[in-house]
């Protein structure tokens, strides 16, 4: 099923190249509240978006629509083409198609690390077991940690737990990985290393949206910020334009308490 | 004046006709406990479920048999459902008024094993796109069981003891048949004496189980050590990988 992207009603030859992902006057209420408030966002394949913002201005509600873990209320989200609405076959070819690392890892305790990253192969993609492994084995090798192939998540530390999370998301083989606070849980010795982790799957040419409070790898890494508050976006620009030139008063003072 | 004779409470203690009350009153348990697992599962998962219907008869079944007692309800099965023309045998009134009662009290503890499951956990599977099934069994249940096995415990002790109260319709297991030894020669307190050694061995041999299960359950759920925690982590060479 070929989705008329542009609206123009033909074909031309971008149009099998959708964004990674569109969303369009998208609302989502708690409620009373407003927790997304018309947000407009297209993401291109290969871009690397960092989504930042104070508390509670809708940053993890936007990401946690985008692979319907939340279900947005009104508007149109698009992953790779294929339209987020209530069916679950498109549910689920979005959620293969992406990745999410959570900020509390959100790692299976009763099963080993390789158990971790060899289920979704296993029972998504029918793979078989050694396959499986070995693609594990090749995740976990990425993100630095093969040796603890065996080891049960309770005892890794945090930033081990969170690079097990990363390999394990990643053994789908998604287009687009999404990051919620990936490092907020972490101690500052270890969200070096998991950083590190995701730089190097930025270099790779992986779609990534990232929010976080890590500036530093936002100004290294993100092609766009994007700003958000009380359920709007206020800005999106190249890290240079927003770290030096911000145009919204609330992105300043945001700035100003984050850049001492 | 006193008398009390060791030498026959030894006696009661190995007498065979006990001793078969003590596998019936063990076979009641397990049957109670099998039976109210089974049972209690299903009623837990109306009780989880959307559906008004399903969900309130739930309520209503587990206000019903947590709300009675086990003894009310074992003589109403025996002696009142004839009554309306229901009637069983002795043993299984007993294992139905048991296994109903259990169910009630395991159908909570089923509830409250899967609602500590955290939020996390479905929403990792979610992003994995994990089938609905594969969530369930791999993920949720697993998680779900070792919390529940504490309660579980508890719950099996409980009717243990409970099965006592069997002996009101006849049942002949420790309590009736102590009962009966005791009416030959009235010896009640050597008689109850063995009855009760019977009943200590048998909720201490679960505690010990029980036990055991729980450090089987929990290993893989080890946290590291302090002081491997202190120790500089070394990469290792040679991979175990017995996943």
């Amino acid at each position: 099923m070929t989705t008329d992207i542009d609206g123009d009603g033909g074909t031309h030859p971008g149009m099998h190249e959708a964004p990674a992902v569109r969303m369009e006057a998208v609302y989502k209420y708690y409620g009373e509240f407003t927790a997304l408030n018309e947000i407009d966002l297209r993401v291109e394949r290969g871009e690397k978006i960092v989504i930042c913002g104070p508390s509670g201005s809708g940053k993890s509600t936007l990401i946690r629509c985008i692979n319907h873990i939340e279900k947005h209320d009104q508007g149109l989200i698009y992953v790779n083409g294929v339209e987020l609405d209530d069916q679950r076959k498109n549910i689920d070819a979005i959620r293969r198609d992406t990745g999410m690392v959570f900020q509390s890892f959100n790692l299976f305790p009763h099963m080993t690390t390789l158990e971790n990253c060899i289920l979704a192969p296993m029972t998504v993609n029918g793979m078989a077991k050694q396959e499986a492994k070995d693609i594990a084995m090749h995740f976990l090798t990425k993100v630095r940690i093969p040796d603890q192939a065996s080891k049960f998540p309770g005892q890794l530390s945090g930033g081990q737990q969170q690079r097990v999370a990363i390999a394990r998301a990643l053994c789908l083989q998604p287009k687009i990985m999404l990051f919620d606070e990936p490092t907020s849980a972490l101690d500052p010795e270890m969200v070096k290393e998991v950083l590190e982790t995701m730089k190097k799957l930025a270099e790779e040419g992986m779609t990534m949206l990232c929010v976080t409070h890590e500036m530093g790898f936002a100004r290294e890494v993100a092609d766009r910020i994007v700003f958000m508050n009380e359920g709007k976006i206020l800005e999106q620009a190249a890290p240079e334009d927003f770290f030096n030139r911000p145009t919204s008063e609330r992105a300043k003072t945001f700035l100003d308490q984050i850049i001492r | 004046m006193t008398h009390f004779s060791p030498a026959a409470c030894v006696d009661y203690f190995f007498n065979y006709f006990l001793m078969k009350g003590v596998l019936v009153t063990i076979g009641l348990t397990a049957a109670g406990v099998v039976g109210g697992l089974i049972l209690g599962m299903g009623i837990a998962l109306m009780r989880m479920s959307s559906n008004p219907v399903l969900g309130g008869f739930a309520r209503f079944y587990i206000w019903f048999f947590r709300g009675t007692p086990l003894l009310i309800q074992l003589v109403v099965i025996y002696s009142g459902l004839p009554q309306l023309g229901i009637k069983f045998g002795v043993i299984t009134c007993a294992l139905v008024g048991l296994t109903l009662n259990e169910a009630a009290y395991l159908a909570e503890i089923v509830r409250s094993g899967f609602m500590a499951v955290s939020a996390g956990q479905r929403e990792a599977a979610w992003a994995l796109s994990l089938p609905r099934w594969v969530t369930f069994r791999r993920i949720t249940l697993p998680q779900a069981f070792r919390l529940m096995i504490p309660p579980l415990g508890n719950s099996i002790n409980s009717l243990l003891k409970a099965t006592s109260l069997a002996s009101v319709i006849s049942v002949e297991e420790i309590m009736r048949r102590s009962d009966m030894l005791m009416q030959e020669h009235f010896q009640i307190l050597e008689v109850y004496a063995a009855a009760t050694a019977y009943y200590l061995i048998l909720t201490s041999v679960w505690d010990v189980v029980q036990r055991r299960l729980e450090r089987h359950f929990s290993r893989s759920t080890a946290t590291r050590s302090p002081r491997a925690a202190a120790r500089a982590p070394s990469p290792q060479v040679g991979l175990e990988v017995n996943a």
